[in-house]
């Protein structure tokens, strides 16, 4: 058994990852919550955002989570431009699994260009608080998961006063409703489910701004999230943005409980043991309701 | 209307799909550079004459493991050029046969077959990586080649009881700390680390080389406090960091390739873990590595099969040789490549012979076997099976960059410092 206080550190940098699990997670809760996609690329784009940073911080020396005022607006903007010019041109009835295959192949390109680009060698972002913890009560509280944890923290914050106290809020979720019914009162629900998207992708910037001061990072990186980050928004609830962030946090404390008391290969089996359990007993997700009342 | 059934499911078995793989190969992050065609390389033979003794390779130039590969070539090239200018193999001009066996096992065994017996080439050199090379000393086995190879360090290489094989490098991997263990075995008992912690990647050559430490250090007393084992694809390595802390070890050892090496180191860091004495496997060698660490790299020990600056044989040579040849200096795989020439070299020399028939290759084996190598690796010996019975050169971060600290030989360049700087 783990000492007492092995415990606690295990349960403090737990929760800590946990948020930021759930900042990378974020994104995917919005592309399958306003349209049914499942964006297999979000983990790519977070690598993406994460190389961008990199190169912003080495040319002009900004601090690397500064540069998320100009990644941002960016992903933001690409985010629209993917779901208008190649998103919406899936048919309806196709579109849970061609997304996936288009998605794809969105993550092979990105892959393929960073490598291209910036060669397959290992980049890293140091920064002096990255390696520096909070101590309280003896527990160790590292400041770049403090960082990413608050991040997470202020873009749920974000995107739920988006949603519940704005006109756009209000059509984003008409649409998730009922895209029909939208429709008829008068939403341009193809102009809202673009926005939904670049939100969407718009958190991968500042998770990938997070991952790139936290781990070092190569082209190929991505592929070690796609099954983690998955696995948090079926366990939370396929669109749920709450259930997603509650499942990231009890996963990522899991995984992290089970380090220490356990080992790294049965913590890494958690999230797989946990999407098993919910497609088993409750394949609609713990964490979400119906569909149609989300958020 | 939207039944969301199926998609979960497909979405599920995606999941595990792309997990699965990702686990089973996470893309060398290294890979890429040039390309490179098969060939022959004439290695600037002017004035020798005489019949060229012709060497066959095969080696992936594309694929997995083309980086490498590309580096071992390299190291070959530059020694042929070597051997040429100063008189060439048996006063005979020496000229290498390279096929691409683009990483592909069963490519590798049509190249060694159509090499041996079309090409009819007199000698052969090894491939690159333990998957490459059983296959590739399987075919030279069956034609009695002797097979020198610059790859492949597992233990199972050597329990196919091959005659002709020997690895040209100075140890297996559960060697690698050999040095280390010794020098630690010698300390006076109260310097002695008294209690050690082990976390390694689950990978036969990562584990190797820290089992290997692990096991000389049980033997001497020191107790293992902790002994993690992480698969590949590990994300986060602050909750292993933290067990490890957890239990203070005077000594953490690393079976570690590159991410996990960064990620234990900042993790500790983080933990205000100050260990006595700190070992990592392949990850501090990286050039990338000072800077991923934010330059926490003074007192890290790390166990090399080569050093440029060690004052081995012809090494001096080589690295100018090579530099001036490739247009930047050699890896430690181009190393490997011109050491497993130096050792067939030396034997055919000795022998006085290299042409195709067991006569001539049996003697050349045999040679090898009872004979000690002067290489730019320092003096290579070997066992029955083809292992080298050297041990690696043990490399510590200090003030100024990575020094050769052990063993006290011609290759090293600074002292030991014991225990560390805290990081």
């Amino acid at each position: 058994m783990p000492s007492l206080s092995l415990l606690a550190q295990g349960l403090a940098l737990g929760v800590l990852t946990g948020g930021v699990y759930a900042l990378l997670a974020s994104g995917l809760t919005l592309y399958f919550g306003v349209m049914r996609v499942v964006m297999v690329a979000h983990p790519a784009f977070l690598f993406l955002a994460a190389y961008i940073t990199y190169f912003l911080h080495a040319v002009t020396g900004m601090d690397p989570l500064l540069t998320a005022v100009i990644t941002v607006p960016l992903f933001f903007l690409l985010g629209v431009g993917i779901q208008r010019v190649l998103v919406a041109r899936i048919p309806q009835e196709s579109l849970a699994m061609m997304s996936v295959l288009l998605t794809f192949s969105l993550a092979l390109l990105i892959e393929g260009g960073l490598g291209y680009v910036a060669t397959g060698s290992y980049r890293s972002i140091t920064v002096d608080y990255a390696t520096t913890s909070l101590h309280l009560f003896g527990v160790a509280f590292p400041y770049d998961r403090l960082i990413g944890f608050g991040l997470a923290a202020a873009t749920f914050i974000a995107i739920f006063a988006v949603l519940r106290l704005t006109r756009l809020g209000k059509a984003l979720r008409a649409t998730i409703q009922h895209p029909d019914a939208a429709r008829l009162v008068g939403i341009d629900t193809a102009k809202v489910t673009g926005i939904g998207f670049g939100i969407g992708l718009a958190t991968a910037a500042l998770g990938g701004a997070v991952l790139s001061i936290i781990d070092p990072f190569f082209p190929a990186a991505h592929w070690d999230y796609i099954g983690k980050l998955m696995a948090i928004i079926v366990v939370g609830g396929l669109g749920s943005v709450r259930g997603a962030a509650i499942a990231a946090l009890i996963l990522g404390t899991i995984e992290a409980v089970v380090q220490v008391s356990g080992g790294a290969t049965e913590a890494g089996l958690m999230f797989y043991a946990f999407l098993f359990a919910t497609l088993l007993l409750r394949p609609q997700g713990f964490f979400g309701g119906r569909l149609a009342e989300r958020f | 209307m939207r039944d969301r059934g199926p998609l979960v499911t497909s979405l599920a078995a995606f999941t595990l799909l792309t997990t699965l793989s990702a686990c089973s190969t996470p893309e060398d992050p290294t890979a890429g550079a040039e390309g490179g065609a098969a060939g022959t390389f004439d290695a600037g033979a002017a004035g020798l004459e005489g019949e060229p003794v012709r060497i066959g390779i095969s080696m992936p130039l594309s694929g997995d493991f083309s980086e490498p590969g590309i580096g071992v070539r390299q190291g070959y090239e530059t020694w042929a050029a070597m051997v040429n200018e100063s008189g060439g193999l048996l006063d005979r001009p020496v000229e290498l046969v390279f096929r691409d066996d683009a990483s592909d096992p069963n490519k590798v065994v049509s190249d060694y077959e159509s090499l041996i017996t079309q090409a009819k080439v007199d000698l052969v050199f090894g491939p690159f990586s333990t998957r490459l090379v059983i296959p590739a000393a399987e075919v030279a086995e069956s034609y009695d080649m002797l097979f020198v190879e610059p790859a492949g360090a597992s233990d199972e290489v050597f329990e196919q009881g091959f005659e002709y094989l020997f690895y040209a490098a100075p140890a297996v991997a559960s060697d690698h700390y050999d040095n280390l263990a010794d020098y630690i075995e010698k300390l006076p008992a109260d310097e002695r680390p008294r209690t050690a912690a082990y976390a390694s990647l689950d990978d036969p050559f990562a584990q190797d080389t820290a089992y290997g430490l692990k096991d000389r250090m049980e033997a001497a007393g020191v107790e293992t406090v902790a002994d993690e084992v992480y698969p590949p694809g590990t994300t986060g390595f602050t909750a292993i960091a933290a067990r490890i802390a957890d239990t203070d070890a005077d000594l953490v050892v690393g079976g570690t390739q590159f991410e996990d090496s960064v990620g234990l180191v900042r993790g500790f860091q983080e933990l205000g873990y100050q260990p006595r004495m700190a070992a990592f496997s392949t990850g501090p060698t990286i050039p990338e590595f000072e800077e991923a660490v934010g330059g926490a790299t003074e007192g890290i020990i790390s166990p090399v099969g080569w050093s440029p600056s060690a004052d081995y044989g012809q090494n001096a040579d080589f690295v100018a040789r090579h530099t001036e040849l490739h247009g930047a200096p050699p890896s430690e795989d181009a190393a490997n490549g011109f050491t497993t020439g130096e050792v067939v070299a030396a034997a055919v020399e000795e022998v006085g012979c290299a042409e195709q028939g067991r006569k001539c290759q049996k003697a050349l084996a045999d040679h090898i076997r009872g004979a000690e190598t002067e290489t730019i690796v320092g003096p290579l010996r070997f066992d029955e099976q083809g292992r080298p019975q050297s041990a690696h050169l043990i490399q510590q971060w200090q003030a100024d960059g990575p020094e050769i600290v052990l063993p006290d030989d011609d290759a090293r360049t600074g002292d030991l410092v014991h225990p560390k700087a805290e990081w």
